[in-house]
Formats: structure tokens, C-alpha cells, sequence
């Protein structure tokens, strides 16, 4: 049976934890979550999510969980999978999942997450992402878009926030030859724990991708989380997709899947100009940033199964 | 020395007055201050707390301040029961607050309407350190827009010094607070420590719902471990109330999962009423609620909406609110439903 949200556990498995009101990241760990069971097995490193959960004597979670180093929760990911097999636990009892930032992920972790994929080690690895390090205090990390203002690429007379351009994670992951990669956001719920639920029945390392806005980092209202993240969704500049490896499609190379594909994009520039860390984007810049996006989909509409 | 205990919310500047009212204070020569904040891993809009300590002989006690000359509230949603234990006797409460009260030692000024009238929006810190500054002989204010001068981004200081200007005057205006009250019982005091102020802002928040019969369900979740009832999903981290045996944890790296020890309700200052008669239970909200604490009601009463909210771990964000297609959900102010529901 799918899970919906008639359907999905009454359990609470991340609760009373401290994160921001409105916070996107906690509500895709709890999702995820509710989708994954009692038997789930977290992993963390450190980051917004394990700063406000773990809090001792505060455990907010009521699954086993806990935190890793910071480049290492891919790695730490496969050592629970090897104790927990050692122990004569099957996969399909508990899944073994890693919750991390754009940061902790695309950064710092990236080299274990690639040696994981490599290995292909029976874990699920979740990438929250809030497009900066927020933990400390909002800096750039790899997957911050263009023209966002973080503490280390601050808007002024001559640069309007960040210079570079999201790191493209998702296919960096795909290339691994991965079983299963997807891209979601916490504004499209039912998409994601659709991914999560697929992801959890996949054996090898599964990849979710998922935007999780950050009131405090973004500069929007802490009740606007989730209509951005549907918004960055309709804009076109995030989209929603699925990578199925050879394993699972028997195509060589595997294949990517487009989930949604909007006849007619909504305004880049309202969403865009509804955030504090886009204020100083110039009308050219905001065009640059269509055109960029203009130049994505037409790859992955030429290139995807639509 | 003089102390100040500042509370506030995570994001509202409470750290900063704290910070600029020690620089005023420390100008002069052979003047000392302290300026430290007091917050755990909590976010904005989470409680906090800041301290200033000011002397004429250096300062070597660092600890927090439990009992304050002054004592500051940023929102007035903060200022809870037990209130007068924080305070020495004689000492002066101020609140940024619209309201008038009783007690002859609470000084209400409205320090979000003074600042956003003229930042156009409501940040309240400086204006209560303007107002500060005419209750306490300890700076002036000249020392205080120096030290705005000095410590704050140029950008600000212009729209700053207006602000306490305002302050001052409006404080000014407030009847002279000179009664002598005695502080509250010492035994009590220290009982409460430091950890007392938030419990008492726990207290007074947290709105007894047990008559309300749209929360008649309230799940047992995380109310106490004494409530843990029947109906109750497995597996919802619980509030212990007690203290942490030491022997449960210092032999083992391991420690146990949905242990929790404080309530999240002093975070809101709006709180989420649903309207029954518009919800349709599409359950969105449910989905949707980033803390969980929007939950099914097993078997809603007749006319009752098919969900509820845990208002001891609401954070009152209005995700809610803004993903119900009905319009079911409307965000009150806390302070409004608190007065109606008493």
C-alpha cells in the first residue's frame, strides 16, 4: 500500500527537537522518517539537524540515531549496515539512513558518499539541502545558487552575493552508476516520501536529494517554507527526477526520469525577489538566471524520459 | 555593580542591547562592564537570554545572573510567571509591551511601535535600552549613542539614535518607579537557578487546554511520562519530568532515544486555532506541520475537526495555516487566545 498521508505511520520519530520555526530540514527528516519505521538506524553529521536533536540529555528522535564526523556520514553509514548484518539483521528490518546538509554532503562528505556509491553499500543517504551552511551562521557551501548573499559572498557594489553556480550533486551522483537517485522538495511532500518509500525498498546505496528551505538563511517569512519550496519547483530552477541504475532498469548507463515537467514555469523573478538573499540580484542577472534555467531543461527535456 | 538580565528571542537583538548598554557603561575611565548571551542550541525565535554586569572595580564573577537590578523583556509573551524572582529587591522590570500592569515595578514601553516607526519594522532592542538608560544611573544617553557610534555598522547609527531619542522621551513619560519591594523568598530563588526563568515562561504559556473540547484528544505523546496512556502511537519521543539518574548513561556510549526535557511552547507568540467547520481533514497540515505536532484525532468529537495540535511542542511557525487550501486554520495571537480561553 503507498504511503499518503492516510496511510503514513501515526509515529513521531523527530520531535521536540529545537530547529528554527518553519524550519525545511526538519521536515524532511520527519517525513522520511515516518516513512522509514521504528527500525530505522540515523546517522547525522554535524549540521542544523544533529544540533537540534541531539541536545543531551535531549534525544529528539525516537529511532536510534546518531552523529558522525563531518566528512564521514556516507562512511559511517556503511559501518552500521556492516554491524547490523553482522548481527543477522535483514535489510528489509531496518534501513540504515544518513540525514545531511548541502554542506556536509556536496563538500565535506563528498568523498565518502563517492566511496559508498563505489562500494555500493546497502544504505540510503538523504541530502537536505538549504543551499548554505546555516548551522554556522549561513555560510556558501557548493550547491548555494548564484546571486545569494551568505556571509562569506556578501552583496555589495560590485558583487551581489554568491558568483558561482549549484553544484550539479545530483548527476554527479548518477554518474557513479548508482541503483537509485532522485531530487525532491519539501514542497512537493507526496513526491518525496514516494522516493523515500522507492528508495527504501532498493538494495544498494540510494541517493535522495531533497530542497529544504531555510527561513532564517533565505530571508522569507518561517511560514513560507513550504510554498517556496513548491515555488522553486514551478520556477523550473529546481526540478523534480529520478536516476534508476542498470540494476534496477537493465538499460546500460541507466536512465534519468523527469517527475514533473510544467508546461509554463512561474516568475523567476517573484521567486527570487520574495527572499531576503536575492535583494541586491540586478533585472540582467535575474535574466542570466532564466536563461540558465532555459538551458537545463532544454537538455533534460531532450535528453530525460518526460 | 549593577546587573541586567535581558530576555528575549532568538533574532529580536536581545544580545546586542546587552553588548552596547556594557559599552556605554564601560566608557569612562576606570569603568567596567560584562555583556555575555545565555542560549543552548536553540534557534530564532527560540527564548534567550543575555546579561550586562557594570562596576567600578573590575569584574570577576562570570557566571549568569539570577537575580537582576533590571530586568529587561524584548517580548512581553517572555514575561511569565515567577517574574519577581529574577529581580533584587528594589529593582526595576521593563517590558516592550502595549499593555499597562498592576505592579509598581513593571515599566511597559511599546519599543516595537517606537522602532518601527522608524526602522518600519519592530526591532525593539534599542529602544529599550534608551528607555534603560533613564532608569539606570549607570550611563546616559550620550554614553549610549556613543557607543551605538562605536559599535554598531554606520548604516545604522543615524536610525538608531532617533530610536533611543524616542525611547527616552516615552520613558520619561512612565510614573517614577521608586517603591521598595521585597524580593521573593531566597530558598525559592535558588531552587529556581538558572534554568528558572524558562521554566517559568513554560508555565505561564502553556495554556490549560483539558476544558477545550476541540483538544479533548491531545494525544499523550509528550506530555509526561505519568500521561503516557492508552492510545498512545508507540513511538513519540516523551517529556520526562525528573531528574537523569547519572547511572543510565556513564557506563555506555549509548543513550535513549525520544528522551525529552523542556517544551517548545514558549518559542510561539501566535498559535494555530483550527476551525472545524471549514476543515475538511485533507490533512495537509498534518503532513506538513515541520515539528509534528499537528496529529489525527483518533475519534473526533461530533463537530470536531479530525486533527489537533500538541501546543506544548508548537512552535506556531503557520506552516499550517498556509498550506490549508480551506482556510480552516487561522494564526491568533497568543496573548489574545490565552485572555479569551482564561
Amino acid at each position: 500500500m503507498p504511503v499518503n498521508a492516510k496511510t503514513i505511520s501515526d509515529d513521531e520519530f523527530f520531535f521536540g527537537h529545537k530547529a528554527c520555526a518553519g524550519c525545511g530540514g526538519s521536515l524532511a527528516v520527519r517525513a522520511a522518517l515516518k516513512v522509514l519505521g521504528p527500525n530505522a538506524v540515523a546517522a547525522l553529521p554535524a549540521g542544523c539537524m544533529s544540533a537540534v536533536g541531539f541536545n543531551f540529555p535531549q534525544l529528539a528522535f525516537a529511532n536510534n540515531a546518531m552523529i558522525t564526523p563531518f566528512a564521514a556520514t556516507a562512511s559511517v553509514l556503511t559501518g552500521i549496515e556492516a554491524g547490523l548484518r553482522a548481527q543477522g539483521k535483514k535489510p528489509d528490518d531496518c534501513t540504515v539512513v544518513g540525514f545531511a546538509g548541502d554542506g556536509g554532503t556536496a563538500d565535506i562528505g563528498l568523498q565518502a558518499l563517492s566511496g559508498a556509491i563505489d562500494r555500493n553499500d546497502d544504505v540510503l543517504y538523504i541530502c537536505y539541502d538549504n543551499e548554505a551552511y546555516m548551522n554556522t551562521g549561513i555560510q556558501k557551501s557548493s550547491l548555494t545558487p548564484f546571486g545569494a548573499k551568505t556571509t562569506t559572498t556578501p552583496a555589495g557594489a560590485n558583487a551581489h552575493g554568491c558568483l558561482t553556480q549549484k553544484k550539479n550533486l545530483f548527476e554527479i551522483v548518477a554518474a557513479h552508476g548508482i541503483p537509485y537517485a532522485a531530487t525532491a522538495s519539501v514542497g512537493y511532500l507526496n513526491d518525496f516520501i514516494r522516493k523515500v518509500e522507492r528508495a527504501r525498498d532498493i538494495r544498494g546505496t540510494r541517493y535522495l536529494h531533497v530542497i529544504a528551505p531555510c527561513p532564517t538563511g533565505w530571508g522569507c517569512d518561517v511560514d513560507e517554507t513550504v510554498d517556496i519550496a513548491k515555488d522553486i519547483v514551478d520556477t523550473g530552477l529546481w526540478y523534480l527526477a529520478e536516476y534508476e541504475g542498470e540494476q534496477l532498469c537493465g538499460q546500460p548507463g541507466g536512465r534519468f526520469k523527469l517527475n514533473r515537467n510544467p508546461r509554463e514555469f512561474a516568475s523567476v523573478e517573484a521567486y527570487l525577489r520574495r527572499q531576503g538573499r536575492f535583494k541586491s540580484l540586478t533585472n540582467e542577472e535575474i535574466v542570466q538566471v532564466e536563461a540558465g534555467r532555459n538551458a537545463t531543461w532544454e537538455t533534460i527535456r531532450r535528453t530525460w524520459i518526460v | 555593580m549593577k546587573e541586567v538580565l535581558w530576555h528575549g528571542r532568538g533574532g529580536q537583538g536581545a544580545f546586542t542591547a546587552a553588548r552596547l548598554l556594557g559599552a556605554a557603561a564601560s566608557l569612562a575611565d576606570g569603568r567596567h562592564a560584562l555583556a555575555f548571551p545565555s542560549f543552548g542550541p536553540e534557534r530564532r525565535g527560540a527564548p534567550m537570554r543575555a546579561f550586562t554586569k557594570m562596576s567600578d572595580a573590575p569584574i570577576g564573577d562570570r557566571s549568569a545572573v539570577a537575580q537582576a537590578d533590571y530586568v529587561v523583556y524584548l517580548d512581553d509573551t517572555l514575561l511569565g510567571e515567577g517574574w519577581e524572582c529574577e529581580l533584587k529587591p528594589g529593582g526595576i522590570v521593563l517590558v516592550n509591551s502595549v499593555r499597562t500592569f498592576d505592579d509598581p515595578r513593571i515599566v511597559a514601553l511599546d519599543a516595537d511601535g517606537i522602532s518601527a516607526a522608524v526602522l518600519g519594522r519592530p526591532i525593539p532592542n534599542t529602544a529599550l535600552l534608551g528607555a534603560l538608560a533613564t532608569l539606570c544611573d549607570q550611563v546616559n544617553a550620550e554614553d549610549v549613542k556613543e557607543a551605538i557610534r562605536q559599535y554598531m555598522p554606520e548604516k545604522l547609527h543615524a536610525k538608531n539614535i532617533v530610536i533611543i531619542d524616542a525611547a527616552m522621551e516615552a520613558a520619561a513619560c512612565q510614573p517614577q518607579k521608586s517603591a521598595q519591594h521585597p524580593g521573593c523568598h531566597p530558598e525559592r530563588s535558588a531552587q529556581r537557578g538558572v534554568e528558572g526563568s524558562r521554566a517559568a515562561t513554560a508555565v505561564a504559556l502553556t495554556v490549560d487546554t483539558a476544558g477545550d473540547p476541540s483538544t479533548a484528544h491531545l494525544r499523550c505523546s509528550a506530555q509526561d511520562d505519568s500521561g503516557a496512556a492508552a492510545g498512545r502511537p508507540a513511538h513519540i519521543p516523551t517529556l520526562r519530568s525528573g531528574t537523569l539518574d547519572p547511572s543510565a548513561f556513564a557506563h555506555s556510549t549509548c543513550f535513549e532515544a525520544g528522551y525529552l526535557v523542556a517544551k517548545n511552547a514558549g518559542w510561539r507568540n501566535k498559535r494555530p486555532v483550527i476551525d472545524s467547520a471549514a476543515c475538511t481533514g485533507c490533512l495537509q497540515c498534518y503532513m506538513h506541520c515541520p515539528d509534528g505536532t499537528v496529529y489525527k484525532v483518533a475519534e473526533p468529537a461530533r463537530g470536531g475537526a479530525p486533527v489537533a495540535i500538541d501546543l506544548d511542542f508548537c512552535k506556531g511557525c503557520g506552516v499550517c495555516a498556509k498550506v490549508c487550501a480551506f482556510g480552516a486554520i487561522a494564526m491568533v495571537p497568543e496573548r489574545d487566545e490565552s485572555e479569551a480561553s482564561a
